[in-house]
């Protein structure tokens, strides 16, 4: 008997070793360019080239900070307004890199009703469909009002845009868009960040303690991200291929247009890829509090931090 | 207060007094991140500082309850009478009335919104899809279920069938139906707030708002509400089959 569990023991240390050695990193969708550099790092052997090993998990729907925040994985993809909420909420996740200089959620109506700014299509007679709650949502309108608009919960779906001429909806620039076009629609997307609200969007987020107890490795994580990004960023192709059949809802020309729809978002003039300021993350927190929907604004550098 | 209905109040009262203290224990002890899981005091905390808009909320939600109940009741009790009315009708549409029963809500609410148009005709529906089953599988029941012997003697009477269905089936399915709904009102609570995530309006939009924002004490305090309303619900069918049944039948005469 004594044996038995002796042996036992020794299988359960083994695994664990071997869990220690795993990265974990969860995913907020499903595979598709706005991960793209994570796929072309692992293609191209960038973590395992810096000794890592790291397991792509998550998916729609995933609670990735709560994953983090609870250690269930060590790093995870947010955006930049979940990481201040968070944090608000006596959470410790950190941002260490980030995908989307400019946040790539938009609002999308139709070119036909000839609307040349978020501020005129909020002012024209709708409905607008988005995800209730959303804080990029409550500050359009604190903004510009939603008086003129029948605000209806959004579900992931472009149906009822294709049908009614003046539906309005949230979208993420490299998804919806691409597919109302190929439906045969005629869209037009306005940026939320031409708002004045652009938080960091497709963050890899780590919890306060992986940082300071494993932060050598940490650093080498955001190293192979760059790397892959840049080299995603050059062509797109082969890391599209990677990701097709784990998404088959996205065809390959679809792909191919998400990836040429975010390169303007991934890249800024004179930013390292994925480097973050200090001063666009205060701001981020000082429109999130005057929402309410944050007690305190914190030191920039607590909500994120460079490894160069 | 009676000491009967002291008697009857306390055991519920004092499981959800110590069960409350335990948890906040517990949540303290472990140093859970609120993110994970709320305390208790702070679910209490958003309950009673959103008194308004969760009110407000739970008010629309309920009106669409009810509104979805009284439609899958009247139409299942319908559906009932018209399966019962002869073995052939059974056997050809019982099957599908299963269908009801296993609908994944989720999956088909966007498509009750495409057909109803957003707002609450689409959550009545929701809630009334989801709550239909246990009507008409409980009155079907009942309604088969009558005595051979009353049914004869109203046979040698020389009564209609419309009569019969008047007379005696649906008095004795009376008991069968009460029971069902008792199990509908819980279901139709789920089905409107399933309904309102795509529909828009009440208790699911905040939940949905409350998610979005990290507000785990706010979903918890929703949840609260929605359970006030279920208990309500429970309640007032208890009400309703003590008043229609304590004259004439066992189930609620023998107290």
């Amino acid at each position: 008997m004594t044996w038995r569990l002796v042996v036992l023991l020794a299988l359960g240390l083994a695994a664990c070793g071997r869990d220690a050695a795993e990265l974990k990193l969860a995913l907020n969708w499903k595979p598709e360019p706005e991960f793209g550099g994570i796929f072309e790092a692992e293609r191209l052997g960038s973590f395992a080239q810096r000794g890592l090993t790291v397991a792509r998990t998550g998916g729609p729907g995933a609670p990735v900070v709560q994953m983090v925040t609870a250690k269930q994985v060590s790093f995870g993809i947010a955006s930049a307004d979940e990481v201040v909420l968070a944090r608000d909420r006596g959470s410790d996740v950190v941002a260490i890199f980030a995908t989307y200089q400019t946040c790539p959620q938009g609002l999308m109506t139709h070119a036909a009703r000839g609307l040349g700014s978020l501020a005129a299509l909020l002012a024209s007679p709708g409905t607008l469909a988005v995800e209730p709650g959303l804080p990029y949502v409550k500050f359009l309108e604190k903004r510009y009002g939603f008086a003129s608009q029948k605000v209806v919960p959004y579900s992931y779906s472009i149906g009822p845009f294709l049908t009614d001429p003046t539906l309005t909806q949230q979208v993420f620039v490299t998804a919806e868009p691409i597919a109302a076009r190929r439906a045969q629609a005629d869209p037009k997307v306005f940026l939320v960040a031409e708002s004045g609200y652009n938080p960091y969007t497709a963050v890899v987020i780590a919890h306060g303690d992986t940082l300071r107890d494993d932060g050598a490795r940490t650093a080498q994580l955001v190293a192979a991200l760059r790397e892959g990004w840049r080299s995603y960023l050059a062509d797109p192709g082969p890391a599209n291929a990677l990701m097709g059949p784990l998404n088959p809802e996205m065809d390959a020309e679809a792909f191919r247009l998400a990836a040429e729809a975010q390169q303007p978002l991934v890249e800024a003039p004179g930013v390292a890829l994925g480097s973050m300021s200090p001063e666009r993350w205060a701001e981020l927190a000082r429109q999130l509090k005057e929402l309410g929907l944050v007690g305190e604004v914190q030191p920039a550098e607590r909500y994120f931090t460079n490894l160069e | 207060m009676s000491t009967r209905t002291l008697a009857g109040v306390a055991p519920p009262v004092l499981t959800f007094v110590l069960g409350v203290a335990l948890a906040e224990l517990v949540i303290r002890a472990l140093d859970v991140s609120p993110l994970i899981l709320p305390r208790p005091s702070a679910v209490a905390n958003a309950a009673i500082r959103e008194a308004g808009p969760l009110g407000a909320a739970l008010g629309q939600t309920a009106r669409a309850v009810l509104a979805g109940l009284l439609l899958s009741s009247t139409l299942g009790v319908a559906a009932a009478v018209a399966l019962a009315a002869s073995p052939f009708m059974k056997r050809a549409f019982y099957p599908y009335a299963i269908f009801f029963q296993i609908v994944p809500i989720v999956a088909i609410a966007p498509l009750l919104v495409i057909w109803f148009g957003y707002g609450p005709r689409a959550v009545v529906a929701a809630a009334a899809v989801v709550s239909i089953f246990p009507v008409i599988a409980n009155t079907l029941a009942g309604l088969l279920s009558v005595d051979p012997a009353l049914a004869d003697l109203f046979r040698l009477h020389g009564a209609s069938r419309l009569a019969t269905l008047w007379k005696l089936r649906l008095p004795w399915a009376l008991p069968y139906l009460l029971t069902g709904l008792r199990i509908a009102a819980g279901l139709a609570v789920i089905g409107a707030i399933v309904g309102e995530f795509v529909g828009g309006g009440g208790l699911g939009v905040v939940v949905l708002g409350a998610m979005r924002q990290q507000r785990t004490d706010l979903v918890f305090a929703a949840i609260g509400y929605a359970s006030l309303l279920g208990l309500a619900l429970f309640g007032a069918v208890g009400l309703a089959s003590r008043l229609a049944l304590r004259h004439w039948h066992a189930s609620e005469t023998k107290r």
